[in-house]
């Protein structure tokens, strides 16, 4: 009986730890963006993009955005690694996909990775937000441009956006991460994962 | 005071103290890494009963390095070395591909211990100069590395041997601790 009080009160008040996926091929900027989340939403100072390595595994943050607390999986992107992204989505609350916007020619293979990240039925519903990143650059393409060329069929009833910004200067990140925490509060996905833990309790 | 004095003086030099576990099943190359960080060479080794204990500095860290014995009869003492451990270095024997379960199984119970809860975990793929070993990705998937969701985890291709990797996973852990991983 107290158990059941105590899962109520838990579902009620209790503050969900948002877990969001970061994906994308590698050399995309993952890593780089997760050390500017950490800067921007802590006081830890992050890596400085230049002592950042391929990450091989999976890099973690732990942050307070908009008074949610999320968890970051940063996983890495290099073609032999890609396997392991599907044992995370179960608990993914959202994904952010990176991609290089100044580099064309790997456009490709980042469409066919989403395209493949997206068809999994692990991620049903989760939200989507697509980082048209390395703006810092003067060849990058708008978030538009990239958005035309992936030309994403079945997104119709996921909830996503595109948008510019660069994990080097931060340009664009604040805005789009606070988006996406504000779209997973309200999401179904978010429903369905916390009735899901609450089922299997604690 | 002079331990005050110590304190100060190492945090205005940027030196960091790391204490690290070395651990992984028996005949896979612990005390080799240990020496091979340590000197830059390859020393004849055998196995260990007990422990070696090394530092190593590098990149502005103090690394303390545990290198614990792996023989099955002296894997439960490893326990009593696990508290104020900032990272384990577990090492896999990459050829031995008829103990990589054993291997997985002692890796995630030692990822279930309370008290390396906070401690990051590099793993090294060891022996790749040996005909048949597995390769990263391989070696990922035989320990089941994705099943780690709490705690940042990498894992190198090595070489003790060769000195191949080695240095890599360790810009690796002094970067992830430095930028408070965990």
């Amino acid at each position: 009986m107290f158990s059941l009080f105590y899962g109520l009160w838990k579902y009620l008040f209790s503050k969900t730890e948002f877990h969001v996926l970061i994906l994308g091929i590698d050399k995309a900027g993952k890593t780089t963006l997760l050390e500017k989340l950490k800067s921007l939403y802590s006081n830890l100072e992050g890596l400085s993009p230049d002592r950042i390595v391929p990450t091989v595994g999976l890099n973690i943050g732990r942050l307070e955005v908009l008074n949610a607390k999320l968890v970051f999986w940063d996983l890495g992107g290099q073609p032999g690694l890609r396997s392991i992204w599907e044992k995370y989505y179960e608990e993914a609350h959202a994904v952010i996909y990176v991609i290089d916007a100044a580099c064309p020619s790997k456009f490709e293979d980042s469409k066919s990775a989403l395209e493949k990240v997206l068809r999994h039925e692990d991620l049903q519903g989760a939200p989507l937000l697509v980082l048209a990143n390395k703006q810092d650059l003067p060849e990058a393409v708008s978030a538009e441009e990239l958005s035309r060329y992936l030309d994403l069929k079945k997104l119709d009833e996921r909830v996503y956006m595109f948008e510019a910004v660069s994990g080097y200067d931060g340009m664009g990140i604040k805005d789009s991460v606070e988006w996406l925490v504000d779209i997973m509060e309200r999401s179904k996905r978010t429903e369905i994962l916390r009735a899901r833990a609450g089922v299997r309790g604690p | 005071m002079g331990i005050l004095f110590t304190r100060m003086f190492s945090s205005l030099f940027g030196n960091k103290e790391a204490r690290i576990l070395v651990l992984g099943l028996d005949n896979a190359g612990k005390t080799t890494i240990l020496y091979r960080l340590q000197m830059g060479e390859v020393v004849s080794t055998i196995p260990t009963i007990g422990f070696n204990v090394e530092t190593v500095q590098y990149n502005n860290i103090k690394f303390q390095v545990w290198d614990l014995g792996g023989q099955t009869s002296i894997r439960p003492y490893w326990r009593c070395y696990f508290p104020n451990t900032q990272a384990i270095i577990y090492v896999v024997d990459s050829s031995d591909t008829d103990r990589l379960v054993v291997a997985r199984e002692e890796f995630h119970a030692i990822l279930e211990e309370e008290e390396l809860r906070g401690a990051v975990a590099l793993v090294f793929a060891n022996k790749q100069d040996l005909p048949g070993a597995l390769d990263d990705a391989a070696v990922t998937e035989a320990l089941e590395l994705h099943k780690i969701k709490n705690r940042q985890w990498a894992i190198f291709k090595a070489s003790a041997i060769k000195g191949e990797g080695l240095f890599e996973g360790l810009d690796w852990l002094s970067n992830t601790l430095k930028s408070g991983g965990g």
